[in-house]
């Protein structure tokens, strides 16, 4: 009970700060275990608006310089290798269907990437910048779009 | 599924079937009680006909991953024949509810079946005597989920080894388990490697007078191959042999002299790569392993170097594919053969090597046959590890036009190089090979080997690739389709003798991706993708029998004597593995390069077969 009433407040914490937070934050000065700030992946419990964290958008989407800049990382930091050339999965699962194990928004996205998951994929928030990791989140949602860059 | 849910619908078909089984059966005349164990067990120089045998033939029971330590697959059960297969009828159907690659196959001791799961790895004992009572044990390692993830192709596993009272098996963790086999219980368990870095086991062991031998997974996570050898009684681990590095690492000392000059001088594990490379240098053993009793050697190849971009890593790249031969009990290398220096495509040479010895041109040899993704069947002495033949075993292969049997290098095809940033087009076979890891059989009443082939081709561009612990070092662009001629699958008889294909069944959907089992009923066993089990004849390669099991076949037939003393053959089915991942729900066709460049050869699976395995197991 203890536990939920501080996920609660701090659920409400990072809804008040908002967005501003998630983009503002530079890398070293946040939490060493969650740079990203937190994102609910889960349904909330109880009743109240779901925070607006969780819709937290990508600032790139869209963006044809930072698409191709994530079509770049996805090849560079190897994640072709497990989730396919294009995304269509091996290793790991595909990105490019509707089927998202972890949550399907923007903010679901940037954190199975930054925490990792535990049946493999590595926790990315320690080591590369959040820039990167957005652009990333766009690359992986332009795909089966006509924005997708360096399409399959 | 909550594992008592997914038993129930297994429990009830077991029970369903066996019954009817039960009730054919015994309306038949009683046999004859069958041969004590003891006596079951052929003698190691049974003469066969067309070659010599060189270990004891699995006479009843299955305890090694292939019956026998020599790889040949072949039983001298004949119960069942080319004239009665036909009216072979499903006994049993163990539902696994683990919707992967099921690879390998089962054990059979002491009327008790062992299956080895997928991951979680559970190991499950049936009572053969009552396949519809209650399963004797079932264990359940747990291991680190980490391993799931970081498996290439698929989460696999080939099977467990017998002796001693003991079933030993990898999990996909990299950890070496040996059972009680009566009870179930642990015995011992021993780590030879970390998931969070790449490393993954896949391969079957194999036990031989006391020493358990395993190999590791995980070349394409830019892993350093070894085979780990461990003691049977406490799991300590006696000796490690990698792949490469200095020679003290590769266990190569004074008595190792390789037939060819290209494969001698010190430290080539060392000085054939850019510097550093060869830590991350892939090699792993995967694949099969043999042994000869006589010259008391083990055998088994090597797969990829580390990254598949070769402009990455100038140089022969040793000890990547290549085959090795190790003295037993010290694991010092004896004489390796690399195949295929600096590798351009991924052809793993993991494949079995089958020991038999046979009249060679006039003269009885001890010979290691290996029928290589490199679409050749490769023959050598064993002893020296003289390459004495290369032929190709499927036409399409274009990579190589043969052998030089003076150099032991590959002819090549320049136009067939490959290069970062080049895409080099039309390369036949594509990196799943001419044939894939799953082995073949041989029988010495034919002569012939029983090669499950491919005829699928690639598209492959090497691209710059960083090597990151923990995330995959692949440096490709890999995509694969059907070879000339339309048809992928390709099940083969290979007259040892004249070495040149005698029959064949093309399947026009899917590569052939099970193993063989040959038997002395002049019957051969394989499966397709599609899931059909089939009987054809070992002479002339009609298709006798078949039945549609629900999901498509990865594993390997096996035969056995069952309790009653009647001859039973046993299957997995269970759509997996690298090509058969392209089932699987998260994994999208419309990218050519999805799961390692597969999906485009195998773009109509999903209309064939589902995922989901079960063990099967027929009879007369």
């Amino acid at each position: 009970m203890r536990k939920l009433a501080l996920l609660v407040v701090a659920i409400l914490a990072i809804t008040l700060s908002g967005r501003s937070q998630v983009q503002s934050t530079p890398a070293g000065s946040a939490p060493a275990t969650n740079p990203g700030g937190y994102f609910p992946i889960g349904p909330v419990p109880g009743y109240g608006p779901t925070p607006a964290v969780k819709n937290a958008t990508d600032p790139f989407i869209n963006n044809p310089v930072a698409l191709a800049a994530g079509r770049r990382l996805f090849v560079w930091y190897n994640c072709y290798g497990c989730h396919g050339g294009r995304g269509g999965g091996g290793m790991g699962p595909s990105l490019r269907d509707r089927t998202w194990i972890y949550g399907s928004t923007d903010a679901d996205i940037y954190n199975s990437i930054a925490e990792g998951r535990g049946k493999g994929m590595p926790a990315w928030g320690l080591k590369i910048p959040q820039d990167q990791i957005w652009q990333l989140v766009a690359y992986i949602k332009s795909m089966r779009t006509p924005q997708e860059p360096d399409k399959p | 599924m909550p594992r008592d849910a997914r038993k129930m619908p297994a429990i009830l078909i077991a029970v369903a079937i066996f019954a009817m089984g039960a009730w054919s059966r015994n309306r038949r005349e009683p046999r004859a009680p069958r041969a004590p164990r003891a006596a079951q067990q052929a003698p190691a120089s049974q003469s066969g006909g067309a070659f010599n045998f060189v270990s004891p033939l699995p006479n009843g029971e299955w305890t090694e991953p292939a019956g026998d330590l020599a790889n040949t697959r072949y039983s001298p059960l004949n119960q069942i024949t080319n004239q009665n297969v036909k009216n072979m009828k499903m006994i049993a159907q163990l539902a696994i509810g683990i919707p992967h690659g099921f690879e390998g196959q089962p054990l059979v001791v002491n009327n008790t079946m062992y299956v080895v799961t997928p991951y979680p790895n559970d190991v499950i004992a049936y009572n053969l005597k009552e396949l519809n009572g209650p399963i004797e044990w079932e264990y359940n390692p747990h291991p680190d989920p980490v391993a799931i993830g970081h498996a290439c192709c698929d989460t696999v596993n080939r099977g467990a080894a017998y002796a001693d009272g003991k079933i030993v098996f990898q999990s996909l963790d990299n950890t070496v388990i040996a059972l009680d086999a009566k009870a179930g219980k642990e015995d011992w368990s021993t780590k030879t490697g970390s998931p969070d870095v790449g490393q993954t086991s896949t391969n079957a062991a194999i036990i031989v007078k006391g020493k358990v031998y395993v190999g590791n997974s995980g070349g394409e996570l830019g892993v350093r191959g070894k085979l780990t050898c461990l003691d049977l009684a406490t799991g300590k681990i006696l000796w490690t042999a990698y792949s490469q590095g200095p020679d003290s690492d590769v266990l190569i000392g004074p008595n190792f002299h390789p037939f060819y000059k290209k494969d001698q001088g010190a430290n080539l594990g060392e000085s054939t790569w850019p510097k550093d490379q060869w830590k991350h240098g892939g090699g792993t053993i995967w694949g099969w392993i043999s042994y000869d009793p006589e010259t008391n050697l083990i055998f088994y190849g090597t797969g990829n170097p580390g990254v598949w971009n070769p402009d990455q890593r100038a140089g022969d790249n040793k000890w990547s594919c290549t085959i090795f031969a190790r003295d037993a009990d010290t694991g010092y290398a004896r004489w390796a053969y690399q195949g295929e220096p600096h590798d351009e495509y991924d052809y793993d040479e993991i494949m079995e090597n089958v020991l038999i010895d046979m009249n060679w041109k006039g003269r009885m040899r001890k010979l290691l046959i290996h029928p290589g993704r490199t679409g050749f069947v490769l023959v050598l002495d064993r002893e020296t590890g003289e390459l004495l033949s290369a032929q190709k075993f499927v036409d399409s292969t274009n990579w190589a036009s043969g052998y030089d049997l003076q150099t032991g290098l590959p002819e090549y095809n320049p136009a067939k190089h490959t290069h970062q940033g080049v895409v080099t087009t039309d390369i036949c076979p594509s990196s799943t090979g001419a044939k894939e890891f799953v082995p073949s059989a041989v029988s010495p009443r034919t002569g012939y080997m029983y090669i499950p082939a491919h005829n699928t081709c690639m598209d492959y561009e090497g691209l710059p690739a960083n090597y990151i612990a923990g995330t995959p070092y692949l440096g490709a662009n890999v995509k694969m389709y059907p070879g000339p001629g339309g048809y992928q699958g390709l099940f083969e008889a290979w007259d040892l003798k004249t070495e040149k294909p005698v029959w064949s069944i093309k399947d026009p959907l899917f590569p052939v991706y099970s193993g063989v089992l040959a038997t002395a009923g002049d019957v051969v066993f394989y499966g397709t993708m599609e899931g059909w089990f089939r009987a054809v004849d070992a002479r002339t390669g009609q298709i006798l029998w078949q039945y549609k099991t629900p999901s498509g076949i990865v594993g390997d037939p096996i035969t056995y004597t069952g309790p009653d003393g009647h001859q039973y053959v046993a299957i997995y089915s269970g759509i997996g593995g690298w090509m058969g991942a392209a089932d699987f729900p998260d994994i999208s066709l419309d990218d050519p390069t999805a799961a390692l460049g597969i999906t485009g050869a195998m773009q109509k699976i999903k209309q064939y077969t589902s995922p989901g395995a079960n063990v099967f197991i027929f009879g007369l």
